[in-house]
């Protein structure tokens, strides 16, 4: 579904990533680990658009998305949760996600998947009339999911989901994440290692730039040098 | 006195709100400052003079059109002259005021340097609350200014186009992942500041004539508008144009029309050592 392959990605004339390969197959459920400042949300930049690719291609469902604008991207079915949750602050729950249906693809199905998103974050619900700037934490966190989900996408980039989130919400978020079913494909950066591994089947490791290791996550977790580098056991 | 005061007050505050959510739009979308905000206003006040009076049409039908052709303008201005200056607010600064001296002096060489006026709407003058007589043309410019200002809030509110513009202007990037093509909601809400100084143009000229440096204290007073209520701050552009609007009324009946510019200020300095954002701003989050 999602294919990356030989991509390099500067910011001005700093180089950030260096010749990225990766592969999300339909369905999957994929994590990429690394410490901060790896380059893990320049890889999301660059996927949906954000930054420009200097060397090689990214290609979803077949079609390369070099050149591509993001909200020519956000068109083709890719859906970015960004780090930091971004919701816009002075809009209302209702209007959040209401800009999450804005891509023509996901502007007719707008009260049906508004329906969606409120089963899966009841909480949202609730708070459908207050402004995104008021909301907990979690709660915009779960906005930024519902933002997404609402364009009705194919894939959904999750940027950094459990960051400043108190365990039990992240837990929550995570369980969410889980019931949306086999028709997203989920590829997530995740900084807490032990939870990526856990609600992902595969994961790739990013260090300085670089893809270092791949794998199941399963085999990813009992690896002693893993254990070590990221689970401090 | 006092009741004319603020009437007159309340005209001239709303014309100035009007200029000034031209103004706060624009910098919302673009971060640019447009020097020439004053010039579009005087641009549609001799529009209108020209479709109404030279051309015969009716009044407001000339309005119509001729805030229509000032948003034409505004695009075309956008797409030849700020689209390639983004990414530097300076170029687009300097550009701009080069624009602002270019237009004015079109404006000399083509309708001269005398007072040029669209014809009133309406004739006459009403008797308000038993209080004073006053002008139905300022009567008219006051509702029409206020329908102008409700229908831009409505639209905000309401409309795709709308959460598309308080979106970009609250995140550009996170507009764009959301599917909006930024680049050519800059072109549109330039076209869209540019008709709101139009409107405010059309408005007022039948009342106040227009003369080709006539922009310059308007877009001046729109600027004032915009930083008193707080950058980014539609409601306070509102705020702004009517505490400007009433204060130069009042300081003019009260204490010496001489001052007018000096309460601007004044107002301006006190409200931002009370509140550096602004009226309406919010403090640095
Ligand atoms: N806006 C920016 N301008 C310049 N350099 C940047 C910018 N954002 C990130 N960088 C640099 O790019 C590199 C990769 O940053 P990136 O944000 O992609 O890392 P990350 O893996 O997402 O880190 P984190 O875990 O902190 O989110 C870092 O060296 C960072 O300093
Ligand atoms: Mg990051």
């Amino acid at each position: 579904m999602l294919k990356v392959s030989g991509v390099d990605v500067y910011r001005g004339e700093t180089q950030i990533l260096w010749d990225i390969a990766l592969e999300v197959s339909a369905g999957e459920r994929v994590a990429i680990l690394g410490s901060n400042g790896a380059g893990k949300s320049s890889l999301m930049a660059a996927i949906t658009g954000v930054l420009p690719l200097r060397n090689g291609d990214i290609r979803f469902q077949g079609q390369s998305l070099a050149g591509l604008k993001p909200y020519q991207v956000t068109q083709l079915g890719i859906a970015l949760v960004p780090e930091g949750r971004r919701v816009y602050k002075d809009m209302t729950v209702r209007e959040n996600l209401e800009m999450g249906a804005f891509p023509k693809r996901g502007r007719p199905m707008l009260k049906g998947s508004m329906a969606r998103v409120f089963e899966l974050f009841p909480k949202l619900r609730e708070r459908m009339h207050q402004r995104g700037g008021t909301l907990s934490g979690g709660e915009q966190q779960m906005l930024a999911i519902g933002r997404a989900l609402m364009s009705l996408p194919e894939l959904l980039l999750v940027d950094e989901l459990s960051l400043g989130l108190a365990p039990r919400v992240t837990k929550e978020i995570y369980a969410a994440l889980e019931g949306l079913g086999k028709e997203t494909t989920v590829l997530m950066v995740e900084q807490n290692v032990e939870l990526a591994l856990k609600h992902s089947r595969r994961a790739y490791i990013v260090e300085s730039g670089r893809v270092t290791r791949m794998g199941m996550s399963a085999d990813l977790m009992d690896d002693t040098d893993i254990r070590r580098a990221y689970l401090g056991m | 006195m006092l009741a004319l005061s603020i009437t007159n007050g309340l005209v001239i505050g709303i014309i100035y709100a009007l200029t000034a959510l031209g103004v706060s739009l624009v910098v919302g979308i673009m971060n640019v400052i447009n020097f020439a905000h004053g010039e579009f206003y005087i641009l549609a006040g001799y529009f209108s003079y020209l479709f109404a009076h030279t051309m015969g049409l009716d009044p407001v039908v000339a309005m119509v059109l001729s805030i229509a052709a000032v948003f034409l303008i505004g695009i075309v201005v956008e797409y030849t002259l700020i689209r390639p200056t983004y990414g530097d607010d300076l170029y687009s600064l300097i550009l701009t005021f080069i624009l602002s001296i270019v237009m004015q002096s079109t404006f000399l060489l083509v309708f001269g340097p005398f007072p040029n006026k669209p014809p009133n709407w309406v004739k006459g003058a009403t008797n308000v609350f038993g209080l004073f007589l006053y002008g139905n043309q300022r009567l008219a410019a006051l509702i029409a200014g206020a329908a102008v200002i409700a229908l831009f809030f409505a639209m905000l509110k309401l409309t795709w186009f709308g959460r598309m513009i308080r979106a970009t202007s609250q995140d550009r990037e996170m507009a764009e992942l959301n599917g909006i093509n930024t680049r050519r909601l800059n072109m549109l809400s330039f076209g869209m500041g540019c008709a709101l100084a139009a409107a405010a143009g059309v408005i007022l000229s039948p009342v106040f004539p227009v003369t080709p440096s006539a922009g310059v204290p308007v877009a001046l007073t729109a600027f004032v508008c915009v930083v008193l209520g707080g950058m980014g701050s539609m409601w306070g552009c509102v705020a702004g144009g009517l505490v400007l609007g009433l204060v130069e009324n009042l300081g003019a009946a009260f204490v010496s029309t001489g001052y007018k510019h000096v309460f601007m200020y004044l107002i301006l300095i006190l409200v931002l050592l009370i509140r550096p954002s602004g009226l309406f701003g919010r403090s640095e989050t």
